[in-house]
């Protein structure tokens, strides 16, 4: 993997997408991790019995996911400078995400590029919106 | 619930230490199947253990605030990365409401983050949340 060099970057370019499939393991494995055990992430009969359609996925599980999708395409996670979103729709238990994203604009002089980012669930739903990184372009190496 | 007389109200956690084998464990967790891309970094959202967590929490228990868990939702979050955390790192959080509005039967706190590492004076994370609360009192 290489990291983007500033001279070859440009507005428009795209980011290899990632598809991942999030199911119940690894939504317990993140509530371990991240030490939240709400029972919307958990327990799939207390997700339904407030109206969810299963247990769904935390949505900084979604977040880290599209970090990590933009950190393989920069070469680096930390070439990741920022990262922000709204959390739309739930991600739920067994579904899939797929992360693309699209260079808006280029600093060259900054070394620092911003890209819109999206993911889509399986569902055809939007899990998040508003995304938006900045990424950090170094020559490659 | 939350109420404007809250805004303003600062959370700090001082001394988190980014430990290597539980950002491991977060990193493995995200990655699934496909498998860790960069063993013994940092995840950037590992912010969500040593930044959000230990400074939400407070606010969560503060009854002066009175959050309702039970309807709470994660709204929106930004997170800037100016340099990069290492396993090992001791790290200070802090988090302040910055705002605190009712619309549409729900309650929105604005939270304003920011964890510096004492060691170099570094800023490691600094974000935005929106955390949601859905449901009176």
């Amino acid at each position: 993997m290489s990291v983007p060099a500033v001279s070859s970057l440009r507005v428009g370019d795209e980011v290899t997408p990632l598809t991942r499939t999030v199911n119940q393991d690894q939504i317990n494995a993140y509530a371990e991790a991240s030490g939240d055990f709400n029972p919307i992430h958990v327990d799939a009969d207390f997700a339904r019995s407030v109206g969810l359609p299963g247990a769904i996925a935390h949505g900084l599980l979604s977040l880290g996911i599209v970090a990590d999708a933009l950190s393989r395409w920069a070469g680096s996670s930390e070439a990741l400078r920022s990262l922000e979103c709204r959390f739309s729709k739930p991600l739920v238990a067994g579904d899939s995400i797929t992360v693309t994203g699209r260079v808006v604009d280029v600093n060259e002089q900054e070394g620092i590029a911003t890209l819109q980012v999206e993911a889509m669930s399986s569902r055809g739903e939007h899990v998040l919106t508003n995304g938006r990184a900045t990424v950090r372009l170094t020559q490659k190496r | 619930m939350p109420d404007q007389s809250n805004v303003g109200k600062r959370y700090s956690a001082p001394g988190q230490v980014v430990d290597a084998e539980r950002s491991a464990k977060l990193a493995a967790a995200i990655a699934g199947r496909d498998g860790v891309a960069e063993p013994g970094v940092v995840p950037p959202t590992f912010a969500a253990v040593y930044t959000l967590a230990p400074t939400l929490a407070q606010m969560f228990g503060d009854p002066e605030v009175g959050v309702n868990l039970a309807g709470l939702i994660h709204g929106e979050q930004s997170f800037e990365w100016p340099v990069p955390v290492r396993p090992g790192d001791v790290v200070d959080s802090t988090a302040e409401i910055v705002s605190v509005e009712d619309k549409r039967g729900m309650t929105f706190v604005g939270l304003k983050v920011e964890t510096v590492r004492p060691s170099d004076g570094a800023v490691v994370c600094r974000g935005r949340s929106l955390m949601i609360i859905r449901g009176g009192s």
